[in-house]
């Protein structure tokens, strides 16, 4: 009792000095000293229409890099804690006719428009990280579908480790031609797609980038989904 | 050469383990060898890094993408970062080798993906320039390190992990909301240019944004309160991971904290911090050296002890005089070389005895006695015995903490040496004077090597402490000299 009301006087005291502090951060007042830059620059230096993909993949694309491969550990942490031997689905039943017919019809469509969120992440909002689960959420409804249902794997892993690995030689293509890690060779150097900005075809090794995420995330999260859905098979270490 | 391909000290690891799915085909055998190889090139990297910075004197500037800072991200491989980076992948070539005796856990591919990224994150942490980036590294190496932490899949490693993961989840976002409070006032994100405009910045805005930095890094720093969950992930980890915790993980996090913490060195908002840093410290030094007083696992031991020492680089960076900090930068590298020598003598003996409890290190100088001598130079050298590396850091911490008369730290730095003397001396008597049965064990020789090199490291600092300290206060003054640190990032002309 006496724990739980100190408890409460800490959260209480650091909630007000926390609150103190953001009472004074001006709220909504114009902190754009990067940000304008992007605005006023975005168009001629990555190509890209939305100004928020060209700071994540070009300006910020370190930081990208990055959160790829936090998802992918995550996926990788997953897999090595739950590993056993031999693993098997353990669904009692199989899903209804509706969601069985369902999951069928839709998957192509799902994957369609998964792939349209992020070959057109220069272009629309989304981007390879939105696109990428759309993807797997197809995936995860034949594994509610179907109680035998399992991804091939030995397409599944190899894609991802490839996708990820072709992330990283983009970078290093453009450490070779431009000088720089992650510079963007397409845009800059080969000036590919300058006239046409606002179409499919521009903003350099943005598409590219976008489509590796996009495959890599997708196979991520399924693979997730399906360590999570199986359970260790009885007499199986 | 273009000082750019230093960006390969982070595309090297991160390649390397997207390719393992593929290599794995080739056969499990092939994997570990594998992880030697790249940890041996990326040993090569971060040499080559350090002999530019080291005889030109300038930090290597890597820009990503080609955009110059703030707007792009930029690494900054002082003379600090090329230290550290190189001892990471020092450390990670050896504890690669001692791997392949180690681990006999499945599924040996995602550790070797674990243990890369580990390594990634924590170069990645100490190499950056800029504070999400510095985010995004330091969620590459905690989740890398909760994965890492739970691999053995015993009742134990789960525990640890699940410990880990929930005080992990909340420093993250208490670091989080510090960004957001500094970005929310200075419109950036990039180091420099923080340092820059700190001034400007509402005092009461920066000591909340400071304190929720330095309570997110606490629980890598392992700073009290927030490292309860070390003794138990150091103990129930695999070995080699128990030393990369050690000797790079929670300094990443520590030097972190100090490098944000001493951007804001001009404003009012510093001495508040220095005094909070300092009371952390304090508290974790005397929390850990107790607690280690009292265990019987040695493995576990060895992590109280290694918490307390950090505990100390803490203070030293509390005080933060010039001094103080050479000194607190030197004991960091002196307890990386002794830490993992010592964990790795327990874990050695832990995999050939059965367990790193106190019973197996009875007689062990009989049953393997150059792995008893590693172990009892690592102790002697951690208690500060003079002619043994820890002596001249502490010494130099003890000189620093007098010149500012603050004599609490001396008895501080005393008492937790006392400490130590007893419980070092307890596990030394027990090698040495007490008798066991069992037979003489056969003693790996790319172990055996390892260890005596580092034995070597160790007595040639201790007789020795010039050249090293002379490497060491350059690095200090990449870390306190932070005028310098503004003025060699090339920062674009945007200004508020």
């Amino acid at each position: 009792m006496v724990k739980r009301a100190l408890a409460i006087i800490i959260i209480l005291i650091t909630g007000y000095w926390l609150a103190n502090a953001l009472a004074q951060v001006p709220f909504g007042a114009d902190k754009m000293l990067v940000g304008k830059y992007y605005l006023e620059n975005v168009k001629e230096q990555t190509g890209a229409v939305n100004a928020v993909t060209a700071v994540v993949v070009n300006y910020r694309g370190f930081d990208t890099l990055g959160e790829v491969t936090v998802l992918f550990i995550a996926a990788t942490g997953v897999a090595a804690l739950l590993w056993r031997k031999k693993r098997e689905r353990t669904a009692k039943s199989e899903g209804s006719v509706v969601l069985q017919t369902g999951s069928r019809l839709l998957l192509p469509f799902i994957m369609l428009f998964g792939a349209y969120i992020f070959i057109h992440g220069h272009l629309t909002p989304g981007g390879g990280f939105p696109g990428g689960a759309t993807i797997a959420t197809a995936f995860l409804m034949l594994y509610l579908a179907f109680r035998e249902y399992e991804i091939p794997h030995n397409v599944f892993e190899p894609l991802e480790g490839l996708a990820g690995m072709s992330y990283v030689i983009v970078g290093l293509i453009g450490l070779a031609i431009g000088g720089y890690f992650l510079f963007d060779w397409i845009w800059q150097t080969w000036q590919l797609g300058h006239a046409n900005i606002g179409r499919l075809f521009s903003a350099g090794f943005i598409p590219i980038i976008y489509t590796l995420i996009g495959l890599k995330v997708g196979t991520e999260l399924t693979g997730i989904v399906d360590n999570m859905v199986k359970e260790p098979k009885e007499g199986g270490q | 050469m273009n000082p750019q391909y230093a960006s390969l000290l982070i595309a090297l690891p991160l390649f390397s383990a997207f390719l393992v799915p593929l290599i794995k085909r080739a056969g499990k055998k092939v994997i570990l060898p594998y992880l030697t190889l790249v940890t041996l090139i990326q040993t090569g990297i971060a040499a080559w890094a350090f002999k530019e910075v080291y005889t030109t004197g300038k930090p290597i500037i890597v820009l990503a993408g080609g955009f110059q800072p703030p707007v792009g991200i930029n690494l900054y491989i002082g003379h600090f970062a090329a230290l550290f980076v190189l001892i990471i992948a020092v450390v990670s070539f050896f504890m690669t080798v001692f791997s392949m005796k180690a681990i006999d856990v499945e599924p040996i591919d995602k550790y070797a993906m674990l243990f890369l990224l580990l390594m990634l994150g924590a170069t990645g942490m100490i190499a950056t320039g800029d504070i999400f980036n510095l985010f995004v590294f330091m969620e590459i190496t905690a989740i890398s390190a909760y994965a890492l932490t739970g691999y053995n899949k015993t009742g134990e490693a789960s525990e640890a992990a699940m410990k880990y993961i929930i005080l992990g989840g909340i420093g993250s976002s208490f670091f989080l909301v510090g960004v957001a409070l500094l970005y929310g006032s200075l419109g950036t994100l990039n180091l420099a240019q923080i340092a820059m405009l700190a001034s400007k910045m509402n005092p009461t805005v920066a000591q909340a944004a400071l304190a929720l930095l330095v309570f997110g890094l606490a629980v890598e720093a392992e700073l009290f309160p927030l490292n309860a969950w070390a003794p138990d992930a150091y103990q129930a980890s695999p070995h080699p991971v128990t030393v990369m915790f050690s000797a790079f993980v929670v300094k990443a996090g520590l030097y972190a904290m100090v490098r944000i913490v001493y951007l804001f060195k001009d404003t009012p908002a510093f001495m508040g911090i220095l005094n909070l840093i300092l009371i952390l410290g304090t508290l974790t030094v005397v929390i850990g050296e107790l607690s280690a007083l009292r265990q019987t696992n040695v493995k576990r031991m060895l992590a109280y002890s290694s918490i307390a020492q950090i505990g100390l680089i803490a203070v030293g960076f509390g005080v933060a005089t010039p001094q103080a900090v050479d000194a607190a930068v030197f004991h960091m590298v002196n307890h990386a070389i002794v830490k993992a020598l010592m964990f790795l003598a327990v874990g050695y003996v832990a995999i050939t005895l059965g367990c790193p409890c106190i019973e197996s290190f009875k007689g062990l100088g009989k049953k393997m006695p150059l792995t008893a001598f590693a172990i009892t130079v690592g102790a002697i050298s951690i208690v500060g015995i003079p002619l043994f590396n820890i002596f001249w850091s502490k010494f130099r911490l003890l000189l620093a903490a007098l010149q500012v008369g603050k004599t609490g730290i001396v008895a501080l730095i005393l008492g937790a040496s006392l400490v130590e003397a007893v419980y070092y001396f307890r596990l030394i008597h027990a090698m040495w004077f007490e008798e066991s049965k069992d037979e003489k064990v056969e003693e790996n020789l790319a172990f055996s090597i390892i260890m005596l090199l580092l034995v070597a490291l160790i007595i040639v600092i201790g007789v020795y402490p010039e050249p090293v300290w002379n490497l060491v206060q350059k690095a200090a003054t990449d870390l306190y000299n932070v005028a310098n640190y503004i003025k060699n990032v090339p920062l674009l002309g945007v200004s508020p």
